[in-house]
């Protein structure tokens, strides 16, 4: 059942109504709602209460003064790393001081939303106003601290080398400098972030909208000491991630369960969208200030990048965005000599954790924009210049001699570049260009076509785990600890169950992110759920393969070796017995009650075929649980390009024609990758042409609203051509590399050559707006 | 944010300068302004409804006044604050003769923050000017055509502040020329948070 275009299981009960998001539960539950800072950078001086306390319904209000040992301490730095030496994290209640915007103050629960946001609104904060670092440069001035003992906003300073970038480069014969920029944007789920939360004295159950349900389970029991297996998480079906809502535990995450508990009421508090502007993550900006040297003929001898990066106000999430920058630049190219230092600094921001393309779509803008560079300085045609850098196909394993974000060696395991390059180009009609742009412009039209490659290190590990449990209808139940967000996997983890048991995915059911099911997981993020769970899966039906094959030999009388699973039981190859795998699960748990004719085949009385063996050997029932662990990340690939028509009037910017080439191994779902790819790039449309975060210089988020934040229509995303290369993994069983990010990563480098090639001027700042690109026709006059 | 914006009254300036130093005028004038208070030497506090259609507010509201040039200019420090947010404003105005009326002009730099500060913020300008003109064409109706409200005795008394609302506004009294430039930043901030509440 893998490399089947099956449509999407869950769709049926997703679009008929059905689903069961945060804020569906717990009705009757108590509300929270949150005084968050209107200021960028304050002290607090004074938070009077008392104008709530009137207020009918009220329950609580909370500030950090009133918060115990454990939630009041500041929340966890998930990922240390030994860069970070100025690593600092927020108060779940501000304490003290405010520093961005959203931050929350104070927390009041009451009978409902209606009521908990009118006290909140009576809340009154007396804050002294300090000066805020709004933006990189006022951060690398470091004129104003974020953190009064964070010297230059320096929260960390990372570097990765490989040659001797600077000797390399002054030993070249042609040498470019530039500076790029990417402008902040975020994951922007349509459902944001939610906690539900029930005590009964002594088990606490929470429901959130997370995509890690192990892992928040984990810090809510170090933060509350609440014992772990008296602690359950459950992600019910969540609205799109996109990399948010792997950070945790947020805020609200700890203090809603810590309210529950302390009322012994529930308590729920679904994210408004003006708070997820404000008070979730965002991603994106970065400076790079790029120094590369080459050949005559555009071979890249040595690559220095000086990254400036902006984390916001604090650093939950350690450096992997950096990380990931500065290793997933190299893209595709053989670089000798490679020299990349990061500085992250501290804003008066919104923090930045992982969004889809993580890093990779500033690291891949910085590659692509070099290559297009390099080429134009040397006349030479811009595919022409990839495919000198690129790494060949017999050179995999590839090692680049730095370290990747999982902590092990950037060592490229598969891919095929130059037929990557090709598919494009064949795609797009890259060859057959110039004739196109002649007669558009004989219309009086400008277009320019653009090219961008990416390498996406997907499936980190360390480990996935899954269970798969027959049960006495035959009906199969596949759980794992990773979560969904609606990427499909109740349909891919089923064909890849299916596939080894033998079984229509119609008898296979899958759970996903709870706790109660799976407990052991790192969660969804990095393009990793195909690769990470997938092959969990696969090892755990195998398992179950292994026994139900065991058991009706047994049962059978037949050797093992001639049986096989195949349409739900387990037969003969030459048909000469069968029996049903549901009929199996009965007599694999030895009972001593019965409660219907299957379970009365299985009672102690049934029959017994030796007595002198025992009933159980073994573990009962027809299940078992797998693990998956790679040595090291899978490296996708692929390349996308596109053709631009720039307005000569109004400099509005239309995509005309979008094709990708992806290679995410063996695909288990091909309609599914397709989606995914499709989903990505107009999240990467999105990114080049619409949305940023628009922070005026007191730090106030002016665009905090869909009115105000673009987010494209589908009228705005090109319909998309797509192709697909499928070079296997050799690091896992099903051959698969993870596809989730593809289709972002490298939107914003293709755009911008594009409307470089359009228009005769280079285009180093993204995203971009009709009147960016109006100024620039100004200034380039 | 900057709102900046230019107001005829059809007065000589030194009448508009004089005229204007009845705090009875700003309360009546200040849109939606419902009490104004003198809390100190160039120090004022007031409560301001604002707010579009049936969607209002009270803000809170406090000005300080710095660097008077009298006739001339002055700059106004003043803040709004209120459940939808948060305004603070700098105020630069100037007077100005011109073919017997006096101009006004007033430049203002505003932080808007809170609930307000993320939405629809580039409405605001335009729509901050439409308001603090309907403000300054109000000061000029009540100076050529007179007040429409008859106003009773002040209701300050001992050591009380001055505390003037609406429909109790003194008739004689002229504490001091820091009422209208009072009015000027809290016309300002009222206008910027009447825009923004009718967003909400």
């Amino acid at each position: 059942m893998t490399d089947v275009a099956l449509s999407r299981k869950e769709d049926h009960r997703l679009l008929t109504g059905r689903g069961r998001f945060l804020d569906d539960l717990g009705r009757g539950a108590l509300c929270a709602a949150f005084v968050r800072s209107p200021h960028a950078h304050a002290r607090i001086r004074d938070i009077d209460v008392a104008g709530a306390l009137a207020v009918e319904g009220l329950v609580a209000v909370y500030t950090w003064e009133d918060l115990p040992a454990g939630v009041r301490d500041p929340l966890p730095l998930l990922i240390p790393h030994p860069s970070l030496t100025h690593g600092r994290t927020p108060y779940a209640l501000a304490r003290e001081f405010v520093r961005h915007v959203g931050e929350p103050v104070a927390m009041v629960i009451a009978a409902d939303r209606y009521l908990a946001e009118d006290a909140a609104a009576r809340i009154d904060v007396d804050y002294e106003v300090l000066r805020p670092v709004v933006g990189i440069e006022t951060a690398a001035a470091a004129e104003h601290l974020v953190h009064a003992d964070v010297p230059g906003n320096l929260g960390a300073r990372l570097e990765q080398s490989v040659g001797d970038a600077a000797a390399a480069i002054a030993a070249a014969p042609h040498r470019l400098a530039f500076r790029l920029d990417i402008e902040r944007s975020a994951s922007m789920p349509l459902e944001g972030k939610g906690v539900y939360a029930r005590w009964d004295g002594e088990d606490l159950r929470v429901y959130s909208s997370t995509q890690t349900t192990t892992s928040v389970r984990m810090a809510l029991s170090a933060k509350l000491g609440v014992p772990l297996p008296h602690i359950e998480v459950i992600a019910p079906d969540v609205g799109g991630g996109f990399g948010v809502k792997i950070m945790h535990p947020w805020p609200e995450e700890v203090l809603v369960p810590w309210a529950a508990m302390t009322l012994g009421r529930e308590v729920k508090w679904a994210e408004d969208r003006r708070e997820h502007f404000i008070s979730s993550a965002h991603e994106r900006a970065q400076i790079h200030h790029v120094e590369v040297g080459f050949d005559d003929d555009g071979r890249v001898l040595g690559l220095d990048v000086r990254i400036l990066h902006d984390h916001g106000a604090y650093t939950p999430y350690g450096i992997i965005l950096p990380i990931v920058t500065s290793t997933q630049l190299l893209g595709p190219y053989k670089i000798p000599s490679y020299h990349a230092t990061v500085d992250s600094l501290y804003t008066n921001a919104v923090i930045v954790t992982p969004y889809r393309g993580a890093g990779r779509p500033q690291g891949v803008f910085c590659a692509e924009r070099t290559m297009d560079k390099i080429a134009a300085h040397l006349d030479l045609d811009r595919a022409v210049v990839r495919r000198r850098n690129f790494i060949e196909p017999d050179e995999f394993p590839y090692d680049h001699g730095l370290t990747f974000q999982d902590g092990r060696p950037l060592i490229y395991d598969s891919g095929d570049y130059p037929q990557s390059l090709e598919k494009i180009k064949a795609l797009i009609g890259w060859d057959g260009f110039a004739a196109r742009r002649e007669a558009a412009a004989a219309e009086g039209r400008r277009i320019g076509i653009g090219l961008g490659c990416y390498v996406e290190g997907t499936g980190v590990g360390p480990y996935e785990g899954a269970h798969v449990q027959v049960v006495s209808n035959g009906h199969v139940y596949v759980a794992t600890g990773l979560t969904s967000q609606g990427q499909g996997h109740q349909t891919v983890l089923a064909q890849v169950a299916a596939a080894e048991l033998g079984i229509g995915t119609e008898q296979i059911t899958v759970t996903t992110g709870d706790t109660r099911r799976f407990g052991y997981s790192v969660g969804t993020f990095a393009s990793r759920a195909a690769v990470m769970s997938g092959n969990a899966v696969a090892v755990a039906a195998g398992k179950v393969k292994e026994k139900a094959i065991a058991l009706a030999a047994k049962v059978l009388g037949a050797d093992p070796g001639s049986l096989e699973c195949a349409g739900g039981e387990v037969r003969a190859r030459d048909g000469s017995a069968a029996i049903g795998l549901g009929t199996l699960a009965v007599l694999s748990n030895p009972l001593r009650y019965s409660f219907d004719e299957e379970s009365a085949r299985a009672g102690q009385f049934a029959g017994v075929p030796d007595p002198d063996t025992p009933p159980l050997e073994g573990e009962p029932g027809l299940e078992a649980t797998g693990y998956y662990s790679p040595i090291r990340s899978t490296f996708a690939s692929g390349m996308h390009a596109a053709v631009v028509e720039c307005d000569p009037e109004t400099a509005e910017i239309t995509v005309l024609d979008y094709a990708v080439v992806h290679d995410c191994g063996r695909m288990i779902n091909p309609q599914l990758v397709e989606g995914q790819v499709h989903g990505g790039v107009a999240q990467g449309i999105a990114g080049a042409l619409y949305e940023r975060m628009a922070y005026d210089e007191h730090g106030q988020l002016l665009n905090a609203s869909f009115m105000d934040f673009l987010m494209p229509y589908a009228t705005e995303v090109p319909a998309i051509d797509t192709d697909h290369l499928e070079t296997p993994s050799p690091l896992n069983p099903l051959g698969v590399k993870g596809a989730g990010e593809a289709g972002v990563i490298p939107v914003s480098a293709v755009i911008a050559s594009a409307i470089e090639d359009a228009e005769g001027f280079a285009i180093d700042a993204m995203p971009i707006s009709p009147s960016q690109l109006h100024h620039l026709r100004g200034a380039a006059r | 944010m900057k709102v900046s914006g230019t107001a005829l009254i059809n007065a000589p300036r030194g009448t508009v300068w004089d005229a204007l130093q009845d705090p009875a005028v700003l309360v009546r004038t200040i849109p939606g302004c419902k009490t104004l208070e003198q809390t100190g030497p160039d120090h004022y506090k007031a409560t301001v409804e604002a707010g579009v259609a049936s969607i209002k507010g009270l803000f809170d509201g406090v000005v300080e006044l710095c660097d008077p040039e009298p006739q001339e200019r002055i700059v106004l420090k003043s803040s709004g604050k209120g459940a939808p947010g948060t305004v603070s404003a700098t105020v630069l105005v100037s007077l100005t003769d011109e073919a017997g009326a006096t101009r006004i002009d007033y430049d203002a730099d505003a932080v808007v923050g809170g609930m307000i500060g993320g939405v629809g913020q580039r409405m605001l300008t335009s729509v901050g000017k439409k308001t603090a003109g309907e403000f300054f064409a109000a000061v000029e109706k009540d100076l050529v055509e007179g007040p429409t409200i008859v106003a009773s005795e002040p209701v300050a008394a001992g050591d009380a502040p001055q505390v003037f609302t609406r429909a109790a506004a003194p008739a004689g009294a002229r504490p001091g020329l820091g009422w209208i430039f009072a009015a000027f930043a809290l016309g300002a901030v009222t206008a910027l948070l009447g825009v923004l509440v009718g967003r909400l």
